[in-house]
């Protein structure tokens, strides 16, 4: 009771096996504190409802063991029909990946090479390889003439609008 | 134990005889989460064929009941926290009946209470309305701790949680259930 409050003593514990001297020092300070009041109202009231629910229990019911039993089978033999269908499944899996690991392998070793890299390289077009920078160094005019910044500007836009068509 | 290890070896009638002994045990463990009979059933049963598929867990070193036990109230916890929480209770969700038996609680005559049947049932339904609002293991370690006033070792055993563990829990969920009924009572 560091506050000099008495939650923390209803927080201690259960409120049931609260001693007596600890329940008439909560009552006595809650007599004139309005939140320990409340608090230890609701302690009291929250043990009591705990205390009643605790008393409701069920009983089994007749042929609870014959129903038990009879979920136990029916579960038991579906697990007997889903594990050959799983041995199945992994099976057909299996199959169909060595068969395309196999197909795979023949493509690689048997069927001719694709093209020589030289080859892709030509089929490159000459389009293709055209940069901004070689559009606007291919512009009209020496090297040695100095273009300004809108005239770069414009040839990187129409070289890539070009390309774009 | 030789009934577990009779029905481990695939003996129905040892299982369903572990069924009879056992199953008012069963009972009461799932009565404590659950407030419908049916929902307490369906829970039994799951616990039963939950016990039957760990059969070969049991070791015989504690009781077969202690063991069965403590599946028995893992499982509610599961069924439990698969549920969706209740909101918060207000008083206006309480029926004419809970705020009476509530109203009474305060009144002068408290003392003179008498513990009618109806107004046990009130009270019980009450307390699983508010604790249908609480996470799973808080209405666990009120009901056991606060309600059966059962040891924190005696619940360690059952549940599985360290002994810190159920003293932490059971002390946050009675602050949080004092803090529902207190609103309730100030409504």
């Amino acid at each position: 009771m560091r506050d000099g409050h008495v939650i923390e003593i209803l927080e201690s514990g259960p409120f049931g096996a609260l001693d007596e001297a600890k329940l008439a020092e909560v009552r006595a300070h809650a007599e004139s504190c309005a939140g320990c009041r409340r608090a230890y109202e609701a302690a009291r009231v929250s043990s009591l409802l705990l205390r009643e629910r605790a008393e409701r229990e069920f009983e089994p019911p007749p042929f609870f063991q014959t129903r038990v039993l009879a979920a136990l089978r029916e579960r038991q033999a579906e697990q007997d029909w889903a594990l050959p269908r799983l041995w199945k499944a992994a099976g057909a899996l299996f199959a169909s990946m060595v068969a395309t690991v196999a197909t795979l392998g023949a493509l690689t070793f048997l069927a001719p090479g694709p093209t020589q890299p030289e080859a892709v390289a030509e089929e490159v077009t000459a389009e293709e390889t055209y940069s901004a920078e070689e559009s606007i160094l291919a512009q009209g005019g020496g090297a040695d003439e100095e273009m300004t910044y809108d005239q770069v500007l414009a040839a990187v836009y129409e070289s890539s609008d070009g390309g774009a068509r | 134990m030789e009934l577990a290890r009779l029905a481990r070896g695939g003996d129905e009638s040892a299982f369903g005889e572990i069924m009879r002994r056992y199953s008012p045990r069963v009972f009461r463990v799932a009565s404590r989460f659950f407030r419908r009979r049916e929902q307490a059933e369906e829970a039994a049963q799951e616990i039963f064929l939950k016990a039957f598929t760990e059969l070969g867990s049991y070791e015989g070193r504690g009781s077969f009941e202690g063991w069965l036990t403590r599946i028995a109230t893992n499982t509610c916890l599961n069924i439990l926290r698969a549920q969706k929480r209740r909101p918060e209770l207000t008083a206006a969700d309480l029926t004419e009946n809970e705020g009476a038996w509530l109203d009474n609680q305060l009144s002068d005559a408290a003392h003179e209470r008498h513990r009618a049947a109806e107004n046990a049932v009130v009270a019980a339904d009450l307390a699983d309305r508010v604790l249908g609002t609480m996470s799973p293991d808080d209405r666990l370690a009120l009901t056991l701790v606060d309600g059966e006033e059962l040891s924190v070792k005696e619940v360690a055993e059952m549940t599985g949680w360290s002994e810190s563990k159920v003293k932490v829990q059971a002390f946050r969920a009675r602050r949080r259930m004092r803090a529902a009924v207190e609103k309730l009572l100030g409504r």
